[in-house]
């Protein structure tokens, strides 16, 4: 059995992909790794976007509100939006995307693609590809190295609004972290309104290192703000500016109940403000 | 940006790797601590070859621009190298085809019409009208074919010119339209480092009388290697003959270098390193194998003659021989030289199909010891890969199968001369005057497509070197009886290879690979 | 009664004999086919009489079997022997016996062997001219006389032949055997003969270069022949078989080639150009002097391709098949026959016989009842490794 010997000497030592591992002395020679996007247009066909609204409808949405207690606030605010926006958000925990996905108005949540970061969801293939079909998320490049052309403004192009968080990680204690300049620039080129939506209390629920929200149905709350639109000539870091502080402290009355994140010191230096943070009260 | 050679060391994770055989190629693993040579991985290509070309041709190294040394009314020959460069041939355009376009465009401007063009072929078969074609493209051939394209004849006695004695006592007889012209624009590719420069005229157009003064084992035996011109008596026995040649006569050389795209896109795991080969590359290499081993012989032969290597050209350097040469000499080396630290117990090397002999032909036993013994175990600089006193370890059928038109004094060595003896200084002393003098022998070189009658001799010659240096050559998948006529021992796999070098090497003995074709030269420290 | 091997008439197993054995396939069955299909029966017969005075009896000890006789069974020999044929009669003309009558000069009981030719002495009419000259090989009469039509004892049905318990034989065809020499190379001597007889039909100057094609028995005795009776300079031998080669080496042979490598050695060794038709085999445009035909087959063709203008090819075996004779016309070549042995060559063998290194030529010794196996043998003789299969009719 030529073949069945042949196909034996080519496998030994290959992994079930194909793949061999590198000699030793070969390391040092290794071609430099080409950087690789994962596909994510399967994700926005037809028959994903069903089996993703199902699956949101069916399983996400109802396991998110059965495990905290959410608060929506400002969704009022969203009913002027027509065409692709870009929503802004603060970030503290793995909760913010469900929570806005299952809280933003039924028209605006089938159109938005989450931008999430390439090395950590994008990293194996299986967890891109759920990432992908569960969330409508594409990647995001968040360390500079191994800069990819961002599908952003492909996508707002194509009419789908985009879900970002400008901290470019989960916080580490609560506090805001400065938001860096990308949501802000893609408002500004592209000429697409940017929302600024407030999580509260998502940190307390589920901070990092968490995989499940703390017991007892913690309490949550999703406050949108109005749509800010970049003004004429208006460059992005003002712009940065302006959406920084809208989502930091944002124009709506406040709930007074607890664990709600203050800025931080870096977002407190640059704010020109007074009274936003919240007392905690315990 | 491409890869350094280097030597891997075979480890538990390294997979099985590639050796040619032949007509084929296998996967083997390796024992653990062998090591292996890589060639440097294929330089990019020149883009605007055209470009490149011309400018080479009007600023020369160590002459003036072509141009002004050509004149209305003067005798110009451009010489070429034959078929048996580069391996495998070159898809179309050649290379050659490309360079002697420009320099006849030149010549035409100046107004040059007693233009001959020559094969530099020597002692080798001449070129069919077809291969002529192929070499110098279809416009050159329609014009100057048959009347002033032709092979060079080494035999005929009327179109030779001695053209002086180097202090040496060695005679320089080339042929007569050459040394007589007032420009000779040799056009050349340099494929190794023992290619080019001084051997181009004063080989490639040499008679019988000027050849033997270096074509013999003393001469071979001294040259460590014949890749490494520094250390090849060979070529300084070249050196000075082109000293001589100089004074008579102008030569105005283009050399050019390929890189090593060897294979086809096809077969583009046969480039690739081993470890490196995606999914698509094991499948294509599993689907050609296959095949490969089912077509029957004659067949495959066919097939992989008919593959053109997508070679690309790393150099075009034009002007005076001896300065041109330095510059081809350095691209050569750096698309090929990989450092080795130390020399092997044992030495493996996988025969390909093609050697500079059996272009569109066969491959007999005579011509796999040269290419074996002679041009790979050569491909070495500083010392051999194996140590003096081990063992050669060589893939081929070796099958006992001749081409009749071409080789037909390699089927008369076969028989009678290797069955007497197979040392070389012996059958030097009988036998050369025989086989270079024998009237039939002439006729069907100078007629017919045939090797010169002293050929095989030379090719013998030519692991002359490597059979004084070695103590044992083992053909790994060789036909039993045609390896035991030549004197080496024929194993059905490697482990019985090693088994049998046991007695010379003993049980734990270093083993490095040359990991050619591509073509890999080994720096050996 | 005494047990014979009788061929007899039979026209229809000669012709597909002869259409069998002449086809490729066939050619290899020849063996087969003799040994099982060719009219050839193991008998009881009475005893041969004696035809005159002058003849006696022999009791054969052993009788070879020859390539002719091999061409007979399979029926390759030529219709134009039928003429000189008595059917039905016991082949085998290579005998070595023992007499059972008294003779002048040959007493009863003495081992002899056997000049097969039945010529005018032995048919006891007039001598023609060739025998009166001592050339009995070419005697006229061989269809006259106290016997039957017949070319040889072996051949005749009245005389009976070698293959039996018992024949008749002539005073004149009857030689001593020496007691130095075995009987076993005895059984030689009646080739050995032939041999001497062919390397003396034509002038082998000193020097001059011979090529033997075929090394069975006629061959190596040819070789043989020429190293000691003639002044030839290097003889090539093309053989097919190992032992053959060896054996070519031991008598004498410069050189052995394989019949394919055959036109490009002795070209290497005698000079000239090789030419290649677009049809049949390589010859040469130069090549030996002499050539000497011993297979009876194929080698007539090889032959006449290695010969050098001018040359001699000489006809030791028995030719069957056509053969392409323009190389004779084109070369100008002397195309001779020898048959049989004349003169004084029995009396020349049997010196040479007890000085040759003649021993182990003979290792195939059958009874008559195994006769199909002894001419199967016989028919892949040069393959088995054997050079002469002969039988001993007394054994059982």
């Amino acid at each position: 059995m030529g073949l069945m010997r042949e196909v034996r000497v080519l496998t030994a030592g290959r992994d079930w992909r194909g793949r061999s591992r590198t000699p030793r002395s070969a390391a040092a020679h290794q071609p430099p790794e080409e950087p690789y996007e994962f596909p994510t247009g399967w994700a926005r066909t037809t028959a994903a976007r069903v089996a993703r609204r199902g699956l949101q409808r069916g399983v996400l949405t109802p396991l998110t509100w059965s495990t905290t207690k959410p608060q929506v606030e400002g969704r009022e605010l969203l009913d002027s939006v027509t065409g692709p926006v870009v929503l802004v958000a603060n970030h503290a925990s793995h909760l913010d995307t469900p929570l806005i996905l299952g809280s933003l108005p039924e028209r605006m949540a089938k159109r938005v693609a989450v931008g999430a970061a390439a090395d950590y969801f994008f990293d194996a293939r299986w967890r891109a590809a759920v990432t992908a079909l569960v969330f409508n998320a594409f990647p995001v490049e968040r360390y500079r190295s191994r800069r990819l052309r961002s599908l952003a403004p492909r996508l707002l192009a194509n009419g789908w609004s985009l879900l970002l968080f400008p901290e470019g990680t989960r916080s580490e204690d609560g506090w805001m972290a400065p938001m860096r300049m990308g949501a802000a620039q893609l408002c500004v080129t592209q000429g697409v309104a940017a929302v600024p939506v407030v999580l509260r209390g998502t940190y307390a629920a589920m901070p990092r290192g968490r995989n499940w929200p703390v017991p007892g149905r913690p309490r949550v709350v999703v406050r949108y703000g109005a749509p800010l639109h970049p003004a004429e000539g208006e460059s992005a870091r003002a712009f940065n500016t302006r959406l920084g502080q809208a989502v930091a402290f944002p124009l709506v009355a406040r709930s007074r109940r607890p664990a709600s994140p203050a800025p931080g010191p870096a977002a407190r230096a640059s704010l020109s403000v007074a009274t936003c943070a919240q007392p905690r009260t315990g | 940006m491409s890869r350094p050679g280097f030597v891997l060391e075979v480890d538990e994770r390294t997979p099985a790797l590639l050796i040619h055989e032949g007509e084929g190629f296998r996967l083997e693993k390796l024992p653990l601590g062998s090591r292996v040579v890589y060639p440097p991985e294929s330089l990019p290509a020149i883009r605007d070859l055209d470009a490149r070309i011309r400018d080479a041709l009007l600023n020369p190294l160590g002459c003036e621009p072509l141009p002004s040394l050509l004149r209305a009314g003067m005798r110009l020959t451009i010489v070429f190298d034959d078929l048996s460069i580069p391996l495998p041939p070159m898809r179309t355009p050649d290379i050659r085809q490309r360079v002697i376009e420009h320099v006849l465009e030149l010549a035409a401007a100046a107004g040059v019409d007693d233009v001959e063009l020559i094969a530099g072929n020597a002692l080798h078969r001449r070129m069919t009208p077809a291969e002529l074609k192929r070499t110098v493209g279809e416009r050159v051939y329609r014009s100057f074919f048959p009347r002033h394209l032709r092979n060079h004849d080494a035999e005929d006695r009327a179109n030779l010119l001695e053209v002086g004695t180097t202090k040496h006592g060695e005679v320089v007889e080339i042929n007569k339209r050459a040394a007589t012209s007032d420009l000779i624009v040799y056009v050349n590719v340099t494929l190794t480092a023992m290619s080019g420069g001084p051997k181009s005229v004063s080989v490639g157009l040499a008679s019988y009388r000027s050849l033997k003064h270096h074509h013999n084992v003393h001469t071979l035996r001294h040259s460590r290697s014949f890749n490494d011109p520094p250390n090849s008596a060979m070529h300084h026995s070249y050196d000075r003959m082109a000293g001589v040649l100089d004074e008579h006569v102008k030569i105005f050389q283009i050399e050019t270098t390929v890189n090593n795209d060897t294979f086809p896109s096809q077969l583009g795991f046969l480039n690739k390193r081993e470890w490196e080969w995606s999914l698509k590359d094991q499948a294509s290499y599993l689907a050609v194998k296959r095949a490969n081993d089912l077509t029957p012989v004659k067949r495959r032969r066919q097939i992989w003659h008919r593959t053109a290597a997508p070679y690309g050209i790393t150099s075009v350097t034009a002007g005076a021989p001896a300065d041109v040469h330095q510059v081809t000499l350095g691209h050569v080396l750096r698309q090929q030289l990989t450092e080795v630290n130390g020399a092997a117990d044992i030495g493996i090397w996988g025969l390909p199909y093609i050697c500079p002999y059996n272009v569109n032909s066969i491959m007999n036993p005579i011509l796999m010891m040269s290419l074996g013994l002679g041009y790979f175990f050569n491909l070495y600089r500083g010392q051999p890969m194996v140590r003096p006193g081990g063992v050669a370890i060589y893939y081929h059928p070796v099958r006992n199968e001749f081409h009749p038109v071409h080789h037909p004094s390699y089927i008369d060595f076969y028989e009678e001369v290797l069955a007497e003896t197979t040392d070389p200084v012996a059958i030097e002393t009988k036998y050369e005057e025989q086989f270079a003098n024998d009237p039939w022998y002439i006729h069907l070189y100078r007629n017919s497509y045939a090797y010169h009658g002293v050929h095989p001799l030379y090719m013998w010659y030519w692991g002359a070197h490597a059979l004084e240096h070695l103590g044992q050559v083992i053909v790994v998948g060789g036909d039993r009886r045609t390896t035991a006529r030549m004197g080496f021992r024929a194993a059905s796999t490697l482990d019985d290879a090693l088994e049998m070098a046991r007695e010379k090497v003993g049980s734990s003995p270093s083993i490095t690979y040359l990991h050619a074709p591509p073509l890999t030269m080994a720096d050996v420290r | 009664m005494i047990l014979t091997l009788e061929y007899y008439r039979s026209p229809t197993r000669y012709l597909a004999g002869r259409t069998v054995t002449g086809s490729r396939m066939g050619g290899r069955a020849a063996g087969a086919f003799a040994a099982n299909m060719s009219p050839l029966r193991l008998v009881n017969r009475p005893d041969p009489a004696r035809p005159a005075d002058g003849w006696t009896r022999v009791r054969p000890l052993l009788s070879g079997i020859c390539g002719s006789d091999l061409g007979l069974l399979t029926g390759r020999n030529s219709p134009y022997l039928s003429a000189v044929i008595s059917m039905p009669f016991t082949p085998g003309h290579e005998v070595v016996g023992q007499t059972l009558d008294e003779l002048d000069g040959l007493p009863k009981g003495s081992r002899v062997v056997l000049d097969p030719v039945l010529g005018c002495a032995a048919r006891g009419v007039r001598p023609c001219p060739s025998c009166a000259a001592g050339e009995h090989s070419r005697c006229d009469h061989v269809t006259a006389g106290a016997v039957s039509a017949g070319l040889q004892t072996g051949f005749c049905g009245d005389t009976g032949g070698g293959w039996s318990r018992m024949l008749v034989a002539h005073g004149s065809q009857l030689h001593p055997v020496p007691d130095s020499l075995d009987t076993e190379q005895a059984v030689l001597v009646e080739p050995l003969a032939c041999a001497i007889h062919s390397v003396r039909r034509v002038a082998v100057p000193r020097g001059a270069s011979v090529v033997v094609v075929g090394a069975g028995t006629v061959g190596l005795l040819t070789v043989l022949a020429l190293r000691e009776c003639t002044e030839a300079g290097p003889i090539y031998v093309i053989a097919k078989h190992g032992h053959q080669r060896e054996r070519a080496r031991e008598l004498g042979a410069t050189e052995v080639l394989s019949a394919d490598r055959a036109a490009r050695a002795l070209r290497r060794a005698t000079g000239g150009f090789l030419a290649h038709p677009e049809r049949g085999e390589e010859y040469l445009l130069g090549g030996a002097d002499i050539a000497f035909e011993c297979t009876g087959g194929s080698g007539l063709d090889t032959a006449l391709r290695l010969t050098r203008a001018g040359g001699t090819v000489l006809l030791s075996g028995m030719p069957n098949g056509a053969v392409d004779l323009t190389p004779v016309w084109f070369r100008e070549l002397n195309l001779v026959g020898a048959y049989a042995s004349g003169g004084r060559d029995f009396p020349h063998a049997l010196e040479l016989a007890q000085q040759a290194p003649l021993k182990g030529y003979v290792d195939a010794v059958y009874p008559l009842s195994r006769w199909r196996e002894a001419i199967g043998h016989a028919n892949a003789a040069g393959r088995l490794g054997t050079v002469k299969v002969v039988f001993d009719p007394v054994r059982e």
